[in-house]
């Protein structure tokens, strides 16, 4: 695998098509389709070389993948972020009859655990992916091949029979007699951890690899939204990750309305970028306490958890909900907000503002701290480009995307803001990372707050029928993307949720290979992630 | 690092007076819905027509609320006219439904209570108030509240989330590895009935459905206080005041 | 006297011989019992000779007979010999008994004939070795000895290394042995006899030099056998690929008998009087035990662990005799003695609980299938015997009382602290280093037993295979039978100490028994060394104690000279008592206190993980694993790297990580020496290639160079 230089003209719409029509001619046709490019893949042969084309030569980000079942074939959608160009989409086919699908995590590696997923759930066979099964469904607890995503598969049948692998071993790939795999969790730090099993595979202090076993929060959000009225699954959408509630519910209510394709007051998408800015500096003010705590440096832990609670304190008085729930609708927002409630929160946001500068300042000074996050779990810029991570965790290591830049929505193209980046690629970058994007936050809300102007809050809008729908948001830890299918009665058909977490645990394992056994808590904590986001 | 512990000295004592004084501060608590005498019938059926889980119904003109069930969507409160109205309160803590009558812990447990905290599938919220219990703001360790990181030391387990199939293992074996006494208290309306996420393959659909809970702390999520409450009733240093008017609603 | 001894003697010669002889007759099967028997009764007998030669005052010496023009065969069995032949008695003791049963698994694959054979012969000259008195006798007897205990080791041929192993010893021992007869022949010349009677008293006229090489030789000579830092790479391999028995007596007996040439030539015949000479041992012995243990400490094979802790033992040993060299050199005798005394000490029970563990490591081999502590682990269930003398014996080893360890090391570490009062800077230096590094083998000692009992018998076993029964009595006797012996040894310093002082006698000038052993009930405080007031307190202390308590006070005490008034004490006796009372009074509080409480077995609390796996608890290398870092800078040289192997990138399908304990002497030194002595090798086999001229070529040439040589000469 080669890396190829992105190229430097900048492709556009048109340029692409000719490249894509030149390259793979009869193999594929295109389609150009809101909001960017549909390519069909007619002959999967061509599916990895299209896929390498998209994500190395037009240095394209991977979004994920959506499989759905219908009429009969799997109909498989490689997502692709061309900067210039927008969505394109890589649609495959697939008779139920046929064996595997070619995989491509040889070509892009971010695709593996998509791959992994809908082997798991679906239960389409890849071929040429190095390690699938046991995945999402544990082997001990689930019976290899229930494939509870297929159509025919009732989710509200409980007691269905099952065979669990009592046997099940994990996978481990050190190779010396005297290594061994330290497990912890899923139940750890008094159950104050998020539940991820992980295999420490070690020789005694000095850790080779890690492995992390998650999806132990597997809801099957994705599934039981199947059926439900779009505005039970808003519901969904909110409550499956709360420390990104308002960004999910966020994409969501955006691809409901990109899909009819309506404007929603400017206050409401104002006052979105508000609490879409909110909930993100309060969440980098609880991973930034998450990191202070793995270095047991309690004062500035406990900072850190006051700047979170007051603003917890602060979304709560603003509006009526400490994590932001019940607030997007369809067309706009639910409430609206007083006048007074926007300088109690500007006084709120400027306070914790300057606390995490203080608290910045300190730890900058701090040669104990930093020295237990330099070097620590670092990932290439390399690395993190061919897993092409997301949010602060990608941003440190130097890739540089962000949504709210790449496609904007609500009203961010109003505000002036940055997407700061680091190179190291470090605990300590992602450190900084966190601090400089709670700053660009602020600035954000100020700025939003300032410019809001009385108006409505929402448009009423009714589910449309029969059409897909996909909105993103860039949530507290990355870029979250929502795809729907709604059915004729506006009913949800398919509903997938990509979500950053489960890009960028994927990519975990990098940071966590050969370190000593006490940057472990260090190494999670800089990363950040949420189980409950990744797992759904 | 002197400096740290010189700034920590100066910002001085920052907890809540909760339980010794009440606590008013705007948003500890976002509130509940409270049952409402609507001016008639038709307007209380639609108040309950509304709620997206069922928690409201309508007895004539009063719209009754099972804070179990009810997951702070505020639809009751912006969405639908007229609203029912909402209080700011956050002492929830009930019996669970399970169980007829409730015996706090004995006398020793009071001031040293040690807590184990299972995340079941919860949606991070509840475990982040959790969390939050151990910040300086609520700070229980002066009440003699402890997390203990293992089940062998621990006296109370809280369960949150609605209990997926991935963690019902774990979550049975944590329970079992607990010394007697043990008590569970159900944190948030995931764990309680299952949430949005509904009893489902993956999911059971509540704590109650794998072990035998003792007290709720409804709310989506219950904000510290109100998890400080439940794990002071479970003490006995609280008693359940408001859950037998909200249980026998 | 001497008829009493003579008798013995003979009669394990005689018990060795008819065990050869009935071993070419009897079937296979019958020989482990034959061997038992015989070699019991030789080691018993030889016990006889060994204790009647150190009660009884008489010297035994006979002429067996006279060579024309070489000399005079002499024997004599004086108390150094009887020490070393007690040792050598209760080892092979133990191990013939123990061979009984442990031999029957080789039946059928090889052949037990010719291992009965070689135990005999190895029997017979190790005892000849100990009663030889002339060099002659002494050097065909040490020969004997190397190829009998190769052939032993070798036992197990087919077996993947033992070949190596084999030959690595076989070849370091002649190199040894070379060094050894060409000092001892050098010295018979120039004194003009063979015997060594003749060599006492020879070092003033040989001259400096003279004394140097035949110090620098023997002793380099000796420490390959007893295995001491930098010619001790043999042992580590050595011990895995021998039979258990072999082991025990290899590690109990036959790495005293290095001890015992440098006792017997630089202690006796020709007594080493610099304390430059006395410093070499006390180093090179601080650097054997130091890397003895760290090896021991990394090490993951049960017998290799065992191997590398008879090289930290013996290098103790040699460490206090380097010490009490230096003491004798400058002139104080009483802490001279002291040392002495501590060293042969050590060695003693190092015979004892090393020949009880490698005897434990043939048991767990036996029953579990491997001795890879890695793999083990959980035997304590299904081998509940051998695990109790296996911790007696991992107690002893690393000096806990009240065994017999801690005596020793305690000891050999107090002496070291009376280096205070050395009139040299520099040799202080050298003790308080010695001392330290002394000191973290101790500790390390007890981390490398830690880890040998708890990864072999606690936990959960790693391996497929599951012991099914304990190790047979035949096996388990011997090794209780050691146990006793250490803590015998341990509780009772206080016998033991007049004992050693008086067969030392021959290399200690002055009693250093009343320095040690205060003189509780006999009445008259006579003691040079001692201050009268000092002693008159203690004799009314004891008098007072003596009331009560038994025995020779049972108090190990020690008060310095007026300049360095250290004053130390210990009574292991009492301790023991002591702990004991208190083990029976916790005992009695933890049942009044739980007796209404009733205990719940529950399973292991693991993360809630449905069941902790096996790969999933901690290996020795890992519990081992943090040494291995902090010393870094001694293992890096035998430490290699990762290498992975990846699918797309960042697929992990297997990273491989190589370790292997290599000495640092062995990889700075001997293998580079190795590979160029292979190179110089490779370039002249490019002669050999069959060209008739070229041959008649070389041969012209050596003549021409010859001739050259001579006429320079
Ligand atoms: S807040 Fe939502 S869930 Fe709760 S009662 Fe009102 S409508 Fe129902």
């Amino acid at each position: 695998m080669t890396i190829a230089p992105p190229s430097h003209s900048p492709l556009d719409l048109e340029g692409l098509i000719t490249l894509l029509n030149e390259r793979f001619g009869t193999g594929i046709s295109l389609l150009k389709e809101a909001p960017g490019l549909v390519v069909r893949v007619l002959d999967q042969a061509v599916l990895r070389a299209v896929s390498r084309f998209l994500f190395w030569e037009a240095d394209g980000f991977f979004g994920g993948l959506i499989v759905e079942e219908r009429f009969g074939e799997w109909t498989l959608q490689y997502l692709f972020l061309l900067r210039h160009i927008g969505w394109v989409d890589v649609v495959v086919r697939s008779p139920f009859a046929q064996k595997a699908i070619p995989s491509i995590v040889a070509e892009v590696h971010a695709a593996d655990w998509y791959e992994r997923e809908a082997e798991d759930l679906f239960g389409i066979d890849f071929e040429g992916h190095p390690r699938l099964g046991d995945f999402i469904l544990h082997d001990e607890t689930w019976q290899e091949h229930i494939a509870p995503m297929r159509k025919e598969f009732d989710a509200a049948v409980r007691n269905f029979e099952r065979e669990p692998n009592q046997k099940w071993r994990p996978t481990l790939v050190v190779e010396d007699p005297g290594s061994f795999a330290m497990p912890v969790g899923p139940v750890y730090e008094g159950g104050l951890g998020e539940p991820i099993h992980f295999l420490l595979e070690t020789v005694g202090e000095d850790v080779i690899r890690e492995v992390p076993r998650l999806f132990y929060k597997y809801r099957a959000v994705e599934k039981i939204a199947e059926g439900k009225a779009v505005s039970d699954v808003l519901l969904l959408a909110e409550r499956f990750s709360a420390t990104s509630a308002f960004a999910h519910s966020l994409a969501f209510c955006q691809a409901i309305e990109n899909a009819v394709q309506v404007e929603i007051p400017a206050r409401a998408s104002r006052l979105r970028v508000v609490l879409a800015e909110l909930e993100r500096l309060r969440h980098h003010a609880g991973a930034i306490e998450g990191i202070c705590q793995s270095t047991a440096l309690s004062v500035s832990e406990a900072h850190a958890a006051i700047i979170e609670e007051q603003l917890l304190r602060a979304s709560a008085a603003f509006t009526g909900h400490r994590y932001l729930f019940g607030l997007n609708t369809l067309g706009g927002l639910q409430r609206d907000v007083e006048e007074s409630g926007c300088r109690d929160l500007l006084r709120a946001i400027d306070d914790a503002d300057s606390q995490l500068r203080i608290l910045e300042d300190r730890l900058h000074y701090t040669s104990s701290f930093l020295d237990r996050l330099e070097d620590v779990g670092a990932i290439s810029l390399e690395n993190a480009r061919d897993l092409d991570l997301v949010g602060p965790v990608g941003r440190a290591s130097g890739v540089a995307r962000d949504l709210r830049k790449a496609c904007p929505y609500a009203s961010y193209s109003e505000y002036s803001f940055d997407v700061p980046s680091e190179k190291e690629g470090d605990g300590y970058a992602r450190l900084r990372v966190l601090f400089a994007e709670a700053r660009e936050s602020a600035r954000l809300i100020q700025q939003a707050i300032a410019s809001l102007e009385p108006g409505e809050i929402s448009i009423p809008l009714d589910a449309p029928v029969s059409t897909v729908a996909f909105g993103w948001a860039e949530a507290p830890i990355g870029a979250a993307l929502h795809g729907l299918r709604l059915d004729s009665q506006g009913r949800i058909e398919r509903y997938r949720i990509l979500t950053p977490s489960f890009r960028n645990w994927l990519g975990f394992h990098l940071a966590a290979e050969d370190f000593a056994f006490q940057d472990f808590p260090i190494i999670l904590a800089t990363f950040g992630l949420s189980a409950t986001e990744c797992d759904r | 690092m002197s400096f740290w512990f010189w700034n920590g000295l100066k910002r001085g004592i920052q907890s809540t007076r909760y339980p010794r004084l009440p606590e008013t501060t705007p948003g500890v608590t976002p509130g509940r819905p409270m049952a409402t005498t609507f001016a008639s019938a038709e307007e209380a059926a639609h108040a309950a027509s509304g709620c997206p889980v069922g928690a409201i119904t309508a007895a004539g003109r009063e719209a009754l609320i099972d804070l179990r069930t009810c997951i702070h969507c505020q639809r009751c409160r912006f969405g639908g006219s007229p609203p029912v109205e909402w209080v700011n309160d956050f002492e929830w803590t009930q019996l669970a439904r399970t169980q007829t009558s409730f015996e706090p812990l004995n006398r020793s447990f009071q001031r040293s209570l040690h807590i184990m905290v299972v995340d079941a599938g919860d949606c991070g919220a509840c475990l982040r108030e959790i969390k939050q219990l151990n910040n300086p703001l609520y700070n229980i360790h002066r009440l003699g509240l402890f997390f203990t990181p293992t089940p062998r030391t621990a006296d109370v387990l809280l369960v949150v989330g609605p209990v997926t199939e991935n963690m019902r293992g774990p979550l049975e074996k944590t329970y079992h590895a607990m010394p007697q006494p043990k008590k569970v208290v159900a944190v948030g309306t995931c764990a309680i009935t299952g949430g949005v996420f509904g009893r489902t393959f993956a999911s059971a659909g509540g704590a109650g459905m794998v072990l035998p809970v003792d007290l709720e702390v409804p709310g989506d999520p219950p904000p510290p206080l109100a998890i400080l409450h439940g794990l002071l009733v479970l003490t006995g240093r609280k008693s359940l005041q408001l859950s037998q008017t909200a249980a026998a609603s | 006297m001497t008829a009493g001894i003579g008798f013995p003697l003979f009669l394990v010669f005689a018990w060795c011989a008819i065990g050869v002889f009935f071993g070419f007759f009897v079937s296979e099967r019958r020989i482990p019992a034959l061997l038992a028997w015989t070699g019991s009764l030789a080691s018993g007998a030889a016990l006889w000779a060994a204790v009647a030669s150190l009660i009884g005052n008489g010297e035994f010496h006979r002429d067996l007979w006279t060579v024309r023009s070489i000399g005079t065969v002499t024997i004599s069995l004086d108390h150094i010999s009887a020490f070393f032949l007690l040792l050598a008695a209760l080892v092979v003791l133990a191990s013939s008994i123990f061979s009984a049963s442990y031999l029957r698994r080789y039946v059928g694959h090889y052949s037990l004939c010719a291992f009965n054979c070689w135990y005999q012969i190895l029997l017979a000259s190790i005892v000849w070795i100990l009663i030889e008195d002339d060099v002659l006798g002494f050097l065909v007897a040490w020969e004997l000895m190397s190829i009998s205990s190769y052939l032993l080791v070798n036992f197990e041929h087919r077996r993947e290394g033992t070949k190596q192993a084999g030959y690595l010893m076989l070849a370091t021992g002649e190199a040894g042995f070379l060094a050894v007869s060409v000092a001892l022949l050098f010295l018979a010349s120039r004194v003009g006899s063979l015997e060594f009677s003749g060599f006492r008293g020879s070092s003033v006229e040989i001259g400096r030099m003279a004394h140097w090489s035949v110090f620098l030789l023997t002793f380099f000579g000796f420490s390959v056998k007893a295995g001491l830092a930098p010619v001790n790479s043999w042992l580590p391999r050595a011990h895995p690929a021998a039979p258990a028995n072999v082991s025990a007596i290899l590690s109990g007996t036959i790495l005293n008998l290095g001890i015992y040439g440098i006792v017997r030539v630089n202690l006796n015949l020709v007594p080493v009087r610099t304390a430059a000479e006395g410093s070499i041992l006390l180093i090179i012995g601080a650097i054997s035990a130091l890397l003895g243990i760290l090896y021991a400490t990394t090490e993951s094979d049960l017998k290799a662990l065992l191997a590398h802790s008879s090289i930290e033992n013996i290098g103790i040993v040699t460490l206090g005799l380097g010490a009490g060299i230096i003491f004798t050199a400058y002139g104080r005798p009483v802490l001279a003695g002291m040392a002495f005394i501590a060293a042969f000490y050590h060695m003693m029970n190092h015979s004892l609980y090393k020949s009880l563990l490698f005897l434990g490591a043939g048991a767990i081999d036996e029953c579990a299938g491997t001795r890879d502590l890695d793999r083990l682990g959980g035997l304590i269930r299904v081998m509940p015997y051998t695990a109790s003398v296996f911790l007696v014996g991992a107690l002893a080893i690393s000096g806990l009382p009240p065994f017999n360890g801690f005596v020793s090391e305690w000891l050999t570490l107090q002496t070291l602290l009376r280096s205070a009062e050395l009139p040299s800077t520099v040799m202080r230096l050298v003790f308080v280093l010695c001392g330290a590094a002394l000191a973290l083998t101790a500790a390390l000692a007890v981390t490398c037993f830690v880890k040998a009992f708890a990864m072999g018998f606690l936990g959960t076993s790693r391996s497929k295979k599951r012991p099914a029964k304990d190790a047979s009595r035949a096996e388990v006797v011997p090794m209780a039978l050691l146990g006793a012996l250490c803590l015998l040894l341990g509780v009772l310093p206080t016998y033991v100490v007049p004992m050693l002082n008086r067969t030392l006698a021959l290399i200690i000038d002055r009693e250093a028994t009343a320095a040690l052993v205060p003189p509780f009930f006999s009445g008259s405080p006579a003691h040079g060394e001692l201050p009268a007031a000092f002693v008159a307190d203690f004799h009314n202390l004891g008098a007072q104690v003596g009331q009560f308590l038994p025995g020779r006070g049972l108090v190990l005490l020690h008060r310095g000279g007026t300049e360095n008034p250290v004053v130390f004490a210990m009574s292991p006796s009492y301790a023991c008592v002591a702990l004991g009372v208190f083990l029976v009074l916790i005992w009695i509080v933890v049942r009044r206190t739980t007796a209404r409480r009733t205990a719940v077995r529950r399973e292991l609390w693991a993360g809630g993980i449905p069941r902790l796996l096996p790969e999933m608890t901690y290996t020795a290398t890992g519990f081992s694993n943090p040494v291995r870092v902090v010393f870094q800078a001694i293992f890096r040289p035998g430490s290699m790297g990762d290498t992975r192997q990846t699918v797309a990138v960042h697929f992990r399908t297997a990273i491989h990580r190589q370790r292997r304990n290599i000495y640092p002497a062995d990889s700075l030194f001997f293998y580079p020496l190795g590979d160029a002595v292979i190179w110089l090798a490779r370039q002249f086999a490019g002669m050999h290639h069959g060209r008739l001229n070229a041959y008649v070529g070389y041969s012209l040439g050596f003549l021409l160079i010859v001739l050259i040589l001579f006429r320079v000469s």
